[in-house]
């Protein structure tokens, strides 16, 4: 099986008089696994459809394995079905008229290998997805999570170079798409194949990425492994849109900086102690500290840096997690905490946050 | 794995493409009514082709005529009331009450469609006629004086019409009561509302909008309509104006340039009716019917059911069953008369009708086009809908209007116009059965274009998209996916086609010629000039040849698909 490369240069697309792209850059290394995330209208589904060939960019280079299939200048567009990709899409596109079997063999038939041949590899497919038995079954007849297996396995059979999935599972609940978060990352790493996914969903995106593209307005916000976009948020806007995070404002005190910490000086005269990572800021700044990396004790903490006293006013208690409002600084911080021993609203208590986990954002 | 070579092959630009079915589509659609405004302009002699000279001189003369303008106003008016009483009424009943029988009722609503105004008007000017209509028979049989009803009237008309548009209008009404989320009224009533004032606050302004573009789009068709103001105002010498221009065309000598003023003027009214009644659909009041497929509540009337299934059945039996027997029992008769004798029933009728050349023709001609005009216009508007809803072409939205564009002229009025642009093509095609198909395949496009559209619109873009990805190319794609699943779609839209073709009357009446007549205005040449009854027996056989062929080709396709699937 040929894995292949994707390298996207300066990409934009265009409806009408609406950028949909604006000037996108990012390459998928052969057998990577990159997801592009955003909020919907963000240009994550265009940017995947322009690499599968099924929207025409307006200006831009796309490549794949080296070789390019979509270039602006000199003029090269290479049409969907002769890219060599799979997709499985958001509708899941099962055709309602054939067989389970017809459906993923269609791949094959396209490509004129023996009816032998056809059917040991839909076979094949098909169990991989764990719908072995299912394969005379009219494709009419199936379940959600049924269909969304024929999609993955009608996608995969044909051994494609590289697979893109336009958000797959979210038309499933949330059980069944918990579950087919692990089966899908499964078989990733089984097929060991270069894909590029599309989705809306954090955990989703967190979960079955190697790295992972943020966007937002036909834009990209961050480019970094699932790892650094959740602990190392560039902006507010990934910062916010990754998981809950509290955002601090505060005036630089670059005389109280040293070990590389930046220093911010809240409204309310707290000081917070974060890490920079090389970004510029002017003399007001943000940090952003994920709610669950914030502490609750009932006495002071014995760290030298980032303890600050507050008041329980809200519980909100959310099974896996109690996620607290606190008074602090004459506003107020949310803090998710799993610890056994609950505060109670009023209680008057200590909120302390590693440096590290306070980043430094560019806004 | 990547297949390079063809990869910049030549494509037609889809501008072009856009360009050229936009053209042709313009020219279809847009030439013929540039020859009616031309008509309609010439003040010279009224034979000469072109014009001797233009002005506006046939318009101001239209003021003779503001009768006929009355009457056809009159006769919409009160039709559309009645039409759209009656769809309101079945609407509600059908989708909101649990009246006996409901899933059967809605299936049947259809029936009146396909009765067709003729049929209708034939049935009941046997019925109702003031002489010898079956009804002022019985009355006078009874012991009563002149006549009880008299269907050669405005009122008549309006009657006979409303029964046939009834079924548009309870189509265009009960789908939007049935997608009205009924918890806009459930939360009405948890805040307190009784039934009524739930009804009347929330109900009401809900389908108001859908109750208003039924009645526009009614009151629009009615305005063009022709066949039952033909066979019930000719005799009482009352014209509206789509009948006005017949006669002004058909007399000696005719009078061209006031029919052609008459159509556009009455076009300039229907023209305007439809832009209005999409600016209602379209409108934001729309918004609270949302697509979305919702279980009606059906509400529970109690005893009412019994009433309610008495109207429902009323009105198929007005509809459908008593113009049905009535053209039935008058086809067997040698002399119509409401009370049967023994001696009366015949088959001459059948035998006359058969062996008549003339209409043995003219139902073989009406069958042929019928099998061509279905076919070519299927494949047309199939191409045209999956060029606008699919390709993304430039300028598709304008298409798109082009297409919709002879709803809102009569066929007459359109027929006109091609009678005109078509004497002077330099092929010869006026009087052969050319020019008729030409002229379907124009005045049915909104009808096969919107069926097939409607299917192709439900098809998710993203199964052809997906075989597109699999690395079908656009010949295998589209015979192994776009296809069979237009095949329903495909199927409905030949049949409507097939139908509308064999039963047409106002474009075929002006159009045909000597020697290549149709059907249709053959029964209502039959009815004025011959008997009644030999009449009936026409209108039933056209009916029957169209359910023999329907089956027929059923029969085949069927037998086709079994032989091919194995």
């Amino acid at each position: 099986m040929a894995r292949a490369s994707i390298e996207v240069r300066d990409l934009v697309v265009r409806y009408g008089g609406v950028v949909a792209v604006r000037g996108v850059t990012f390459t998928v290394g052969a057998g990577e696994h990159l997801t592009l995330l955003g909020p919907s209208g963000c240009g994550k589904t265009t940017t995947l459809r322009a690499i599968a060939g099924l929207e025409k960019p307006a200006s831009g280079e796309i490549r794949i394995g080296g070789t390019p299939v979509f270039s602006s200048a000199p003029n090269v567009n290479v049409p969907a079905e002769r890219r060599g990709l799979s997709m499985v899409f958001q509708s899941y596109a099962i055709w309602p008229h054939m067989s389970v079997f017809d459906n993923v063999a269609y791949g094959l038939r396209v490509r004129k290998r023996p009816e032998a041949e056809v059917a040991a590899r839909v076979r094949e497919a098909l169990d991989l997805v764990q719908l072995g038995e299912l394969e005379s079954r009219s494709a009419s007849k199936l379940s959600g999570g049924q269909q969304q297996r024929v999609a993955l396995a009608r996608a995969f059979v044909f051994s494609p170079s590289v697979l893109l999935f336009d958000e797959p599972l979210s038309n499933l609940d949330a059980k069944l798409r918990a579950e087919m978060r692990v089966e899908l990352k499964e078989l990733q790493r089984r097929l060991d194949i270069t894909s590029v996914y599309v989705t809306h969903d954090l955990e989703e995106a967190l979960a079955i990425s190697d790295r992972i593209v943020v966007m937002r307005d036909g834009g990209i916000e961050q480019v970094g492994s699932p790892g650094e976009i959740y602990d190392r948020p560039r902006n507010t806007f990934v910062a916010d849109f990754v998981g809950s995070a509290n955002l601090i404002r505060g005036r630089r005190r670059p005389d109280l900086e040293r070990n590389g910490l930046v220093v911010l000086e809240t409204p309310g005269g707290a000081l917070v102690h974060g890490i920079a990572l090389g970004r510029q800021v002017g003399p007001e700044a943000l940090v952003a500290v994920r709610t669950v990396r914030l502490r609750l004790e009932r006495a002071r903490p014995a760290t030298a840096v980032n303890a600050w006293p507050a008041r329980i006013r809200q519980r909100v208690f959310q099974g896996d997690f109690t996620q607290y409002h606190v008074d602090w600084d004459g506003r107020q911080l949310i803090v998710r905490s799993a610890a056994s021993d609950p505060m109670t609203e009023g209680d008057e208590v200590f909120v302390s946050a590693d440096p590290r986990h306070c980043v430094l954002l560019e806004e | 794995m990547i297949d390079f070579e063809r990869a910049r092959s030549w494509r037609p630009g889809p501008r072009l493409v856009s360009m050229l079915v936009g053209g042709a589509t313009a020219v279809l659609v847009l030439y013929p009514i540039a020859y009616l405004v031309q008509a309609s302009l010439s003040v010279g002699d009224p034979q000469a082709r072109p014009p001797e000279a233009y002005g506006l001189d046939n318009f101001v003369g239209l003021g003779r005529y503001a009768h006929i303008f009355g009457n056809t106003l009159l006769v919409a008016a009160l039709a559309t009331v009645l039409a759209v009483v009656v769809g309101f009424a079945m609407g509600w009943i059908l989708s909101r009450t649990n009246v006996p029988g409901r899933a059967a009722f809605e299936q049947l609503m259809a029936l009146p469609y396909y009765v067709t105004p003729l049929m209708g008007a034939l049935a009941w000017a046997l019925l109702a006629s003031p002489n010898s209509g079956f009804v002022n028979q019985v009355w006078r049989a009874l012991g009563g004086e002149g006549h009880l009803v008299d269907i050669n009237t405005p009122w008549g008309i309006a009657w006979v019409m409303a029964l046939f548009e009834g079924s548009v209008a309870f189509v265009m009404i009960g789908a939007v009561m049935k997608s009205m989320d009924p918890a806009m009224e459930e939360a009405s009533q948890v805040l307190g509302a009784g039934r009524v004032r739930t009804m009347l606050r929330i109900t009401l302004p809900l389908v108001l909008p859908g109750v208003l573009g039924a009645a526009v789009f009614v009151f629009a068709e009615m305005l063009g309509s022709f066949s039952a103001a033909l066979v019930l105002g000719l005799p009482a010498r009352f014209y509206v104006v789509t009948t006005a221009m017949y006669q002004l065309v058909s007399q000696y000598p005719p009078r061209f340039p006031t029919a052609a003023a008459m159509g556009v003027s009455l076009f300039a009214v229907m023209f305007t009716m439809v832009w209005i009644y999409r600016r209602i659909v379209s409108s934001g009041t729309y918004v609270t019917i949302t697509g979305k497929a919702f279980r009606p509540r059906v509400m529970d009337v109690g005893r009412l059911r019994w009433p309610f299934l008495g109207v429902c059945i009323a009105y198929l039996g007005v509809a459908v069953i008593l113009p049905v027997l009535t053209i039935t029992y008058a086809s067997f008769q040698h002399l119509t008369t409401a009370f049967p004798r023994a001696g009366n029933f015949t088959l001459v009728n059948y035998q006359t009708a058969l062996s008549l050349d003339a209409v043995r023709s003219a139902l073989g001609n009406s069958l042929l086009l019928g099998l061509a005009t279905a076919s070519i216009g299927v494949l047309l508007m199939g191409f045209l809908s999956w060029l606008i809803y699919r390709s993304r072409l430039p300028g598709a939205g304008v298409i798109e209007y082009l297409l919709m564009f002879p709803q809102a002229v009569p066929r007459l009025v359109f027929a006109f116009g091609m009678l005109w642009a078509w004497l002077i093509f330099p092929i010869p095609i006026y009087g052969t059965l050319w020019l008729l198909l030409i002229v379907y395949l124009t005045v049915f496009l909104p009808l096969g274009f919107r069926t097939i559209s409607g299917v192709i619109l439900q098809i998710d873009r993203s199964l052809e998209e997906c075989a597109q990805m699999c690395g079908a190319t656009w010949g295998y794609r589209l015979r192994t996916v776009t296809m069979p699943l237009l095949k329903p779609g495909l199927i409905a839209a030949w049949l409507l086609l097939f139908i509308a073709s064999v039963r047409e009357l106002g474009a075929s009446i002006l159009l045909m010629g000597p020697k290549a007549k149709v059907i249709t205005p053959a029964i209502v040449e039959s009815w004025f000039s011959t008997s009644t009854e030999l009449t009936a027996a026409m209108a039933l056989l056209q009916t029957l040849a169209v359910v023999a062929a329907l089956l027929l080709l059923f029969a085949v396709a069927r037998r086709a698909v079994q032989a091919g699937g194995e």
